[in-house]
């Protein structure tokens, strides 16, 4: 087994019988025979309803294949995932807003799918669109907005799913710093508020520390788990913060050591 | 206000003034240098051309032709649309029609739309009943254009949006609704755009030649100014035809792509 639980006693530890998402055995293999490449291999992990899990690792290693089977966008090779209600809401690297829509129709467009009443849209639309501070910029188009402002559309349109699992692909990593900062102190506390459970996928080990719950090191060819932290800073966090720095530090050191000392099992 | 828009209006028409000009001059120059057809007949003038419209006009020949060949136009192209529309969706939804349709579309796009003329006529214009062949070869002339634009736009559709459409569960009518025609659309216009300007000429064309048994259009002008060796009565054809072919493009179809396209910030606003 490659999940390895170190540093303090696990605070969040979950009981088998009330694991919120649940890989067991999880193996990706793309391609066949002689050019088959392994992207994931037994991967396995749980997680508690509310909890906010960052997955951390260099690009290719396989992190954000793991998202896309997890939101059921590709299929195992073998192992299984299991998530307790629902499908999960996705939150891509780029905003992904449809251009021909303004900001409160791309917003509530899950919604109109799932056929929900005009009232009730209206109503959820414009609470979503208070907490991620776009009620101003509701009826512009994606192209009149930053970048910063469309990943705010793009959360909100996420959380209009109603989906209890938000699964999030490097969702800031092209915004400037400034925003990216902003962006954290705004997902930290729409977290906090909604109760959401988060899988957050990135590359970058601060914004990791500064976000989960957990933080889940992977390492490439093949994707495996190499270790697990345990993040009981108190939150809100700071970026450059003692606490977080010196995690992040000792994360980055174990990232360094690489794929040569495949150590924790 | 009245005056700012006058002033847009005025902004806009003076390119195109400016290029009509030329254009106008230089076919005056040619009737200056008195060019002549072999046969001796001596090149008409802008202003020849000019006051043969007034003429055909005023004995009632060309307006009754005008709306003739644009009701023609209209039937046809609508026709145009529904088909290219239908083989459209139906190669974008079935893989398997994708490699033989694909590049068979592509194939009858540059069929020039003439040659089904002598098909047309023979097949469809039983007893005198023209219609339905110069129908039939404007539709060929048009569909593909439609049927190419549609299916060209939902390949240029960014993955990412499939993914979304698969992450929100969106399926069956609400997915084609809600991705798949407004995604598809800016490429679905620009085919329309096209097939007009293919369907006209595929409509001239088959005017022409089918010729004189059709009632009336401007193709007819044409084809009895040829037979009268009326060289301004084919100018006025010409031009007027021309002039058809530009308003409706500039009025109908280059502002709903230019709205399209703004809307969505694909050009500046």
């Amino acid at each position: 087994m490659t999940v390895a639980l170190f540093r303090r006693p696990a605070v969040l530890t979950v009981e088998a019988d009330d694991a919120f998402v649940t890989l067991e055995g999880v193996t990706k293999v793309f391609g066949h025979g002689k050019r088959a490449m392994t992207a994931l291999e037994n991967v396995s992990l749980e997680m508690a309803r509310g909890e906010f899990v960052c997955v951390l690792g260099a690009s290719g290693c396989g992190k954000s294949t793991l998202l896309s089977l997890i939101a059921g966008l590709d299929k195992v090779t073998s192992g299984t995932i299991e998530i307790a209600d629902g499908r999960p809401a996705v939150m891509f690297q780029e905003p992904a807003l449809l251009p021909w829509l303004t900001v409160r129709r791309n917003v509530e467009l899950p919604m109109r799918i799932h056929n929900l009443e005009t009232d009730q849209r209206n109503q959820t639309v414009n609470r979503l669109l208070s907490m991620v501070g776009l009620i101003d910029f509701a009826d512009h188009r994606p192209h009149q907005l930053s970048g910063g402002m469309r990943q705010r559309s793009a959360l909100a349109r996420a959380l209009a799913q109603e989906s209890e699992l938000l699964l999030m692909d490097e969702p800031f990593a092209a915004l400037d710093a400034l925003t990216r900062d902003q962006l954290h102190d705004d997902l930290n506390r729409i977290w906090q508020e909604t109760g959401k459970t988060i899988i957050f996928v990135t590359h970058n080990v601060r914004e990791a520390v500064r976000l989960g719950d957990r933080v889940v090191l992977m390492t490439p060819r093949p994707g495996r788990i190499a270790q697990i932290w345990d993040v009981d800073i108190v939150r809100p966090r700071e970026l450059d913060s003692f606490e977080v720095s010196g995690l992040a530090h000792e994360i980055t050191q174990r990232l360094r050591a690489g794929a040569a000392s495949d150590g924790a099992e | 206000m009245e005056r700012n828009r006058l002033q847009r209006i005025l902004r806009a028409a003076w390119p195109r003034v400016v290029a009509i000009g030329i254009l106008l001059g230089i076919w005056q120059l040619l009737v200056v240098a008195g060019v002549q057809s072999p046969g001796g007949a001596s090149l008409p003038g802008p202003g020849d051309a000019i006051g043969e419209i007034g003429f055909l006009v005023h004995t009632d020949v060309l307006v009754p032709a005008l709306f003739q060949t644009l009701e023609r136009a209209a039937i046809g192209y609508v026709l145009a649309l529904a088909l290219g529309t239908l083989i459209g969706l139906a190669v974008v939804r079935v893989p398997v029609l994708r490699a033989g349709v694909g590049s068979l579309l592509a194939g009858l796009q540059s069929l020039p739309s003439v040659v089904w003329v002598p098909i047309a006529t023979l097949f469809l214009a039983i007893g005198g009943q023209v219609e339905n062949a110069v129908y039939f070869v404007v539709i060929m002339g048009a569909f593909p254009s439609i049927a190419m634009g549609l299916m060209s736009s939902y390949d240029n559709i960014p993955p990412l949006t499939f993914s979304l459409a698969r992450s929100m569960g969106a399926r069956g009518p609400r997915y084609y609704r809600h991705f798949i025609f407004s995604a598809t659309l800016p490429g679905y216009v620009a085919g329309m755009k096209q097939a007009w300007a293919f369907s006209w000429r595929s409509l001239m064309a088959a005017e022409l030649i089918i010729g004189s048994t059709a009632s009336s259009g401007l193709g007819q002008i044409l084809d009895n100014g040829r037979s009268l060796d009326d060289l301004p009565e084919m100018f006025a054809a010409v031009l007027t035809i021309l002039v058809v072919g530009i308003a409706v493009n500039d009025l109908v179809f280059a502002p709903m792509e230019r709205g399209l396209l703004r809307r969505r910030g694909l050009i500046p606003a």
